[in-house]
């Protein structure tokens, strides 16, 4: 693998978004508006609070939240005509899908140092404390999943007519089995009833699904980002 | 080029007179032949319906799929049709057994959907994912980056089957806590053989329905290419 | 059969966009050490045939060899020797300039102490840590020149080089385009400038070239 390549797309992609936050700070108050939209949705009484209905809730505002660094995806590329540049150097597809996964994996994170504070602020002070660390590792791996998935749904996406509206269509789906994983491996940790086999059965399915689509995503990227 | 596609003529036809046949014999043993359910009466055999129909998509997707992977290896156009007409049938077939699964839970559980049922489920995530191939298809304008980009997507589709299996039952907890026994794990000869003719019926009519797709798709490609070819170079 | 001193060649080369075919059948040999324009009206096919020989697009038909390499089985072997100046200046505005050479250096492997006198040699020395919004037409166009001959190609592409460039970009473009030991493949609507440097034209017309 072509490190220096790998390394300069991350930094570039890194850079840019430092520079000119186009993803990560709408993605924080688009996290955050639905926590409150949510809560006052929910009623105000004890109920809502650290129920399985409010971590449902926590991976389907991550998933929408997801949704709109994955639509800015190759935004950049494409507005300023750049994708020629990077076809033309001698640089393996795959790599440039790696690098993209790799930086929304990033932002992705960095909104969620925000969201999961926040959510606990919301939804937890009044329950029972979850299991932190099981909380963060789903977390981290739902995020490999949607970033490596999402960077190979978002070329799709960026060919046809729609593309806003395409890009949830498409990887709603996919989205489906892994809030279900997610979901299943964090209620353990509210509601703390659950062995710790049923929790790690889940992380592991997790860490299965981000298997499947990385390796997905490393070989069909070449069909997606050309012409 | 005559002697082959009177050949495909023939095959299609074929498909239609075997599926014409096994059709109103699979449906004469499903209401006449076989015995009632011990526990659910006459209405159980929903589940002679449900369950090939149920097959006979995924069997559709798994073709549809293989061809994708087939055309983004060897690039061979005729590939993204022979892709493509599958999935378009595992819609139909998927909207019957969305259908069909309804009436099922029905009489098995009581309600018109039944959120226990791993089987249901799987089969609500991979619906929706092929009505997403659709939007993606007609989405890109037809050509060689429409061909690649639904193979891409048809394959994508392949992982997710496994997983979402695996994602329903691990998330049984979450979805519904309290979980039936799915029914018919032991059935008796006459059930089996009746099952068994279901399927190839089905199974007959999803072969007989693409291979007439697959033709009528074809001639109007190359209507389509004969019109250009007559308004001269384009 | 491409022979070693071949640097293009193309057989029959079809591009089709969904329905429309933007060329129709190409025939083209160019030989090493070759400067040819490519000259046609708007909508001809100049762009897109530029683009595949720079492998960013495949053939739908036809054979195409680059460098000797057959597109676009071989296309990664190609991609090294090829240098590319397109429409737009495919640059990062948000990148500074160095940064957007630092890019490509690392996407080339070419050596990071090679940046500063591939700004010096367009006259971007002094811009170099400005970011490439604030550029001007004819800076950009001076970046991507030094972009693209960052790694010292064998082949030079360029998509109409001279439209936008002031007086001085232009001397400059000719000083680039006149150092020997490349071919060099431009596509223009002002063939006449380019007189003393071009050793042959090549006209197309409705995605195939005209007789």
């Amino acid at each position: 693998m072509n490190r220096r390549a790998f390394v300069a797309l991350v930094r570039k992609d890194l850079v840019l978004e430092l520079r000119g936050s186009e993803v990560v700070l709408a993605m924080v108050t688009f996290v955050v508006a639905s926590f409150v939209l949510f809560r006052f949705g929910l009623g105000g009484g004890r109920t809502a609070g650290g129920t399985r209905a409010a971590t449902g809730l926590l991976w389907v505002a991550i998933v929408f939240t997801a949704m709109l660094a994955l639509a800015r995806t190759f935004a950049r590329e494409r507005e300023h005509a750049i994708w020629d540049g990077l076809l033309a150097a001698p640089v393996d597809r795959a790599l440039i899908w790696l690098a993209r996964s790799c930086s929304t994996f990033v932002f992705l994170v960095a909104v969620q140092v925000v969201a999961l504070p926040a959510f606990w602020l919301f939804f937890l002070q009044d329950g029972p404390a979850p299991d932190y660390g099981v909380l963060i590792a789903a977390a981290l791996l739902a995020d490999i999943g949607i970033a490596a998935l999402g960077s190979l749904v978002a070329g799709l996406a960026s060919a046809g007519r729609a593309r806003e509206v395409l890009l949830p269509v498409l990887f709603l789906p996919f989205a489906i089995p892994l809030v279900l994983g997610a979901v299943s491996a964090t209620t353990g940790t509210i509601s703390p009833q659950t062995s710790g086999l049923h929790t790690l059965e889940r992380l592991g399915y997790l860490a299965l699904y981000d298997t499947v689509f990385v390796l997905f995503g490393w070989g069909l990227f070449e069909f997606v980002v050309e012409d | 080029m005559n002697t082959t596609a009177a050949a495909r003529l023939d095959r299609a036809t074929c498909a239609a007179l075997v599926a014409a046949v096994l059709m109103p014999v699979a449906l004469g043993l499903i209401f006449f032949y076989v015995p009632n359910d011990a526990d659910q009466g006459f209405s159980q055999r929903i589940f002679y319906f449900h369950v090939p129909i149920a097959m006979t998509t995924y069997a559709l997707f798994a073709w549809g799929a293989l061809n994708a992977a087939r055309y983004l290896w060897t690039g061979d156009v005729t590939l993204d049709l022979r892709s493509y007409v599958p999935m378009h049938l595992g819609v139909i077939f998927g909207t019957l057994t969305l259908v069909t699964g309804s009436f099922w839970a029905k009489v098995s559980w009581g309600t018109w959907w039944y959120w226990g049922s791993t089987e249901l489920n799987t089969f609500l995530i991979i619906f929706l994912f092929y009505c997403a191939y659709f939007m993606l298809r007609f989405s890109v304008d037809p050509g060689e980056k429409r061909a690649r980009y639904s193979a891409v997507y048809a394959l994508l589709g392949v992982g997710l089957i496994p997983i979402s299996v695996l994602a329903v039952h691990l998330g049984q907890d979450v979805i519904h806590p309290i979980t039936f026994t799915d029914h018919g794990a032991n059935m008796d000869g006459s059930m089996l053989f009746t099952f068994l003719m279901a399927l190839a019926a089905m199974l007959s009519l999803a072969v007989a329905m693409y291979l007439v797709e697959l033709r009528g798709k074809r001639l109007d490609e190359q209507v389509t290419r004969l019109r250009r070819l007559a308004e001269g170079t384009r | 059969m491409p022979s070693p001193e071949t640097a293009v060649l193309c057989d029959g080369l079809v591009r089709r966009f969904g329905e429309r075919a933007a060329l129709t059948g190409v025939d083209l040999h160019v030989a090493e050490g070759e400067f040819v324009l490519v000259t046609g009206p708007n909508g001809a096919g100049k762009t897109t045939l530029l683009r595949v020989l720079a492998t960013v697009l495949r053939p739908s038909e036809g054979a195409v060899s680059v460098r000797g390499h057959e597109l676009p089985r071989a296309a990664a072997r190609a991609r090294p020797g090829i240098g590319y100046v397109a429409h737009g200046p495919l640059t990062y505005p948000g990148l500074t300039a160095r940064e957007n050479l630092e890019l490509y250096a690392a996407l080339y492997g070419v050596s990071a102490d090679q940046i500063g006198p591939a700004l010096d040699r367009v006259g971007l020395d002094d811009r170099g840590r400005d970011p490439v919004s604030e550029f001007s037409r004819g800076m950009s166009q001076r970046l991507a020149l030094a972009r693209a001959c960052l790694h010292g190609p064998s082949l030079l592409l360029l998509d109409e080089p001279t439209a936008g460039l002031d007086a001085d970009g232009r001397e400059l473009l000719r000083e680039v385009l006149a150092e020997p030991g490349r071919t060099v493949i431009v596509s223009t609507h002002e063939p006449a400038w380019f007189e003393g440097l071009a050793t042959s034209e090549m006209p197309i017309r409705a995605g195939r070239v005209a007789a």
